[in-house]
C-alpha cells in the first residue's frame, strides 16, 4: 500500500487514536519513517497530545456554586450557604487579612501595656488603654532620647580616639588631665590651640571621666590604647 | 446519567435540592470547558453562571431520549461560548506570542518528580495559551475530545455536525495546535 503526505495529515488522529487497520498502520509507519516532512509533524502532534492530557482540571472558585444558585433559585438554603461561606474563608486573601488584623490587634494591645499573662477585662476599657498607651509612649520616648544621647557620646569618644591614633601630636591636647601643668581653658606655647578647640577638648575630657567612672573596663582599655 | 435525568424530573416538580445537586455535580466540568475555551478565570466564572441560568430556564425542554443531560448541558455551554466569542471578537486584542502567560493549575499532581512537574506545568501553560489562538470551531472540538474525553458520537450531538466533520475538526485542530506550539518555540523532546 502506498502512502502520501496528504494521507498522513488526514489520518494522523486516527493513527494516534489507534483507529487505523494493520495495513494502514504499517503503510503510515513506513512513510513517516522515510519522510522528512511527516516525521516532525507526527512527533509534534504526539507531543501536543501529551501536553493536552497533562492539562489538569482547574478548580472553580468556591463561591461559584452559591453564585449560580443565587442567580437561578434566588435564596440559597441556609445549610448549603453556611458551608459555602465556610469554604469561602479558605481563600488566601481572607487568611492573609485575618492574620494581619490579628497581628495589628496584638501589637496595639502590647503597645498599650496589656498584660497577656494576667488579662483583665478592665484593661480593655478605653480610658485604661489610653492611659497606659500614653504612659508607654512617654517611657518609650524617654528611653529613645537617652539611647540617642548615649550613642552620641560613644561616637564622639570613638572619633576622638581615632583622631588621636592617627595624629600622636594631638594626644596631649586630647588628654588634658594627663598634664598637671595644664589647666582647662588655658594654652601654652608648645601646643597652640584656639579657645574653641580647648573648650571642646575639656568637654570631652569631662565626659570621659564620667564614662570612666561608670564603665571601669572602658577606662582600662582606653589607658591600654593611649599608653603604648 | 440516569441519576441526572431523575434529578431533572425532581427539579421540574419543584424540588430545590435536586437543582442544587445538579449544580454541584456539573459546575466543575462546565467551568473547565469555559476556562479552557476562554483562557480566563473571570470570564469562565461568568460564562458558567450563564450556562446554568440558561439550563435552569430551559430545563423543561430537555428530553432524555435525545442524549444524556451532561451532553445537553455541554451543548448549551458550547452555544454560549460561541455567542461569547462572537460578541467579544471586536473587543479582543490581537494575540501576540509575547503575551503567552503560563497558567498555574490549582490541582497538585501526586507521584511526579519536581522536574517532571515543572516541565509539565510549563507545557500545560503553553498548551492553554496555544488553545486560545486556535479558531473557535477547532478549539471546541479539541477541548471536547482531548480535554473532556467525549466520544465522537457525543461531540457530534453537541456540535450538531456529522461524524466526519467532527473527526476532521479534531484532526485539523490538533495539527494546527501543534503548529502554534512550534511557532511559540515549543519543540518535542
Amino acid at each position: 500500500m502506498t502512502w502520501t503526505c496528504e494521507q498522513t495529515e488526514a489520518r494522523l488522529s486516527d493513527y494516534l487514536d489507534g483507529l487505523l487497520d494493520p495495513a494502514e498502520w504499517s503503510a503510515f509507519n513506513q512513510h513517516v519513517n522515510a519522510c522528512a516532512i511527516c516525521t516532525p509533524l507526527v512527533a509534534s502532534v504526539a507531543h501536543l497530545l501529551g501536553g493536552l492530557y497533562a492539562l489538569e482540571q482547574v478548580e472553580p472558585p468556591p463561591q461559584l456554586e452559591t453564585a449560580i444558585l443565587r442567580a437561578t433559585v434566588g435564596v440559597v438554603g441556609t445549610k448549603h450557604d453556611f458551608w459555602a461561606w465556610l469554604r469561602g474563608l479558605q481563600s488566601p486573601r481572607f487568611v492573609y487579612s485575618a492574620v494581619s488584623v490579628a497581628a495589628t490587634i496584638v501589637l496595639l494591645l502590647t503597645a498599650s501595656g496589656f498584660n497577656w499573662r494576667k488579662p483583665k477585662l478592665a484593661d480593655l476599657a478605653p480610658a485604661t488603654v489610653y492611659r497606659k498607651a500614653n504612659g508607654q509612649l512617654h517611657v518609650t520616648y524617654a528611653r529613645s532620647t537617652k539611647f540617642v544621647s548615649d550613642l552620641r557620646v560613644v561616637y564622639e569618644i570613638q572619633s576622638r580616639m581615632n583622631e588621636s591614633d592617627q595624629n600622636p601630636a594631638m594626644r596631649q591636647e586630647t588628654i588634658p588631665q594627663s598634664s598637671p601643668k595644664k589647666e582647662p581653658g588655658r594654652t601654652d606655647n608648645t601646643n597652640p590651640s584656639t579657645p574653641k578647640q580647648q573648650n571642646r577638648a575639656n568637654d570631652i575630657s569631662r565626659r570621659l571621666e564620667v564614662l570612666a567612672c561608670e564603665f571601669p573596663f572602658l577606662s582600662s582599655s582606653l589607658v591600654d590604647r593611649r599608653v603604648p | 446519567m440516569e441519576q441526572d435525568a431523575q434529578l431533572v424530573q425532581q427539579c421540574l416538580q419543584g424540588d430545590g435540592s435536586a437543582w442544587e445537586e445538579l449544580v454541584r455535580r456539573h459546575t466543575r466540568r462546565i467551568f473547565n470547558i469555559c476556562y479552557r475555551f476562554t483562557g480566563n478565570r473571570t470570564e469562565a466564572e461568568d460564562l458558567t453562571q450563564d450556562v446554568f441560568l440558561r439550563v435552569y430556564r430551559t430545563l423543561a425542554s430537555y428530553r432524555s431520549a435525545h442524549g444524556g443531560f451532561a451532553t445537553w448541558m455541554t451543548s448549551v455551554t458550547r452555544n454560549l461560548l460561541i455567542d461569547h466569542y462572537r460578541r467579544t471578537k471586536r473587543d479582543r486584542v490581537t494575540d501576540s506570542l509575547d503575551d503567552a502567560m503560563p497558567v498555574v493549575e490549582n490541582k497538585e499532581s501526586v507521584g511526579r518528580r519536581p522536574d517532571e512537574q515543572a516541565l509539565l506545568g510549563e507545557l500545560s501553560g503553553q498548551v492553554q495559551s496555544a488553545l486560545t489562538r486556535l479558531s473557535p470551531e477547532l478549539r471546541e472540538a479539541v477541548i471536547l475530545r482531548d480535554l473532556q474525553q467525549l466520544e465522537y458520537i457525543e461531540i457530534q450531538r453537541v456540535l450538531e455536525v456529522p461524524e466526519g466533520t467532527v473527526k476532521s475538526r479534531i484532526n485539523r485542530g490538533r495539527i494546527e495546535l501543534a503548529r502554534i506550539l512550534q511557532q511559540m518555540g515549543v519543540r518535542p523532546a
